[in-house]
């Protein structure tokens, strides 16, 4: 039904996708072994020549399939949010309130820390470090979650001039 | 207030057309099929100026004003969480990743253009188009949006008779909005809206972004998408705002081009 694009990176194929199943090409038994690795790597090197003669720039935006996208997407190779850093951008400032996007669907809102707390204003790259994507609980007696619609992170600090080596993205 | 400007004109959309009442086993019905055409110089005009954009399926070209990558970067593919997941929204879903819904884009692209495309044919016959959103965040984005293409937008408190009780609360003769777009189908208590309900009732089609915590059964043209990152309703307002200047201009051009003048009634939507 849905194909996955981008077998040829090979690895982890991600959890839980309950509701589509991965089908190879036409009528072919699962390959396995050394034939499922020499298709790989020829069909890579097939891949390779014709980027290389053809031109590169309208091939690659159109032929990425939507699969393929959300696989690189930062966001799905992040894997879970908890305790990962990213750089995000104040969009909002009311009062003490910084609200920071950092990429995700929500915003997350982080207090105005005391020191250094001038610097940050609309506009500036501050670095996170994610608890949560987005707040939800389910309460007694409800059928569905209650969302806040918000994000959960710590601010960590405004992104400097010198790049802190651990920081993603 | 926004709700003042569905008073439009003087003669209301049931009152400007010639209906006869078809009699059919014990019941008194007006519908709009019965509705005939009363002059016949209307038809040259109605086959150029009326029939040519519904030969082809995309006359106005909406599946050139977006594509997948666009939507994707827009972040229109992140559901809520798997416990925030409406049970009739799961045929749109591509899958969870992590407890977070991912929303198919594919059969996104597919719905958006229909809806685009529908829109552009409204707009094109010079229909009312009514913008709703409950999403204080995004009210005067909408607000804006619906004032740069020409409509008309209604982001405040949806009072319960807007619509059904219209020729009471607001004279009679009102005409009502011939296509209601909901860029957020729910309310700020996170339940349905009581708009799509409502026009439902009215016999009003309804295009709808409806992400996996709403109810997209009674949306005419839903969208699956997501609905609360500030880029993601951007995107869709600017799209909204390209199909509808593009169907009005192409209106003019089709006037111009065919030399004919709109009809002297304010609603040109004869049939």
């Amino acid at each position: 039904m849905r194909v996955v694009a981008g077998i040829r990176f090979g690895a982890r194929f991600s959890s839980c996708r309950p509701t589509r199943s991965s089908s190879s090409s036409a009528a072919d038994p699962p390959r396995s072994g050394f034939a499922a690795a020499f298709d790989q790597q020829s069909e890579l090197r097939r891949e390779v020549q014709s980027s290389a003669a053809g031109p590169r720039v309208s091939s690659s935006v159109q032929d990425q399939s939507f699969a393929s996208l959300l696989r690189r997407s930062p966001l799905v190779q992040m894997g879970p949010a908890r305790d990962k850093l990213v750089v995000g951008r104040i969009v909002h400032v009311v009062g003490d309130d910084l609200y920071v996007d950092f990429g995700g669907k929500f915003h997350c809102v982080c207090r105005r820390p005391a020191a250094g707390g001038e610097k940050l204003q609309r506009g500036t790259r501050v670095r996170l470090r994610l608890q949560d994507l987005e707040l939800t609980a389910r309460f007694l007696g409800a059928d569905t979650d209650t969302t806040l619609l918000e994000a959960q992170a710590l601010l960590l600090g405004p992104v400097d001039g010198r790049e802190v080596h651990h920081s993603q993205r | 207030m926004a709700a003042r400007a569905l008073t439009r004109g003087l003669l209301g959309l049931r009152h400007s057309r010639t209906v006869t009442l078809t009699y059919s086993g014990g019941h008194h019905y007006a519908t709009a099929t019965s509705v005939k055409s009363p002059q016949p110089q209307v038809d040259e005009y109605t086959d150029k100026i009326l029939n040519q954009p519904l030969q082809k399926p995309d006359f106005f070209r909406v599946s050139e004003l977006f594509s997948l990558k666009d939507l994707f970067d827009a972040r229109v593919h992140l559901g809520h969480k798997k416990g925030c997941r409406h049970r009739l929204m799961e045929p749109y879903l591509y899958g969870c990743r992590l407890d977070h819904d991912i929303i198919d884009l594919d059969q996104t692209v597919e719905h958006l253009q229909l809806a685009l495309n529908f829109t552009a044919h409204v707009a094109y016959r010079g229909g009312v188009i009514l913008f709703v959103s409950r999403r204080r965040q995004f009210s005067h984005l909408v607000e804006c949006t619906a004032k740069d293409c020409g409509e008309y937008a209604h982001t405040r408190y949806w009072q319960g008779g807007l619509l059904t009780n219209a020729n009471i609360q607001y004279g009679s003769g009102v005409r009502l909005p011939d296509l209601i777009v909901f860029l957020s189908t729910l309310n700020n208590v996170f339940q349905q809206h009581v708009g799509i309900r409502d026009a439902a009732k009215m016999n009003i089609p309804t295009v709808g972004v409806v992400d996996s915590n709403c109810n997209p059964s009674l949306v005419t043209y839903p969208i699956p998408g997501n609905d609360d990152t500030p880029v993601t309703m951007e995107l869709y307002c600017r799209l909204f705002k390209m199909t509808i200047s593009r169907a009005k201009d192409k209106r003019r051009q089709m006037e111009i081009l065919h030399g004919l003048s709109a009809p002297s009634t304010p609603s040109s939507c004869h049939e």
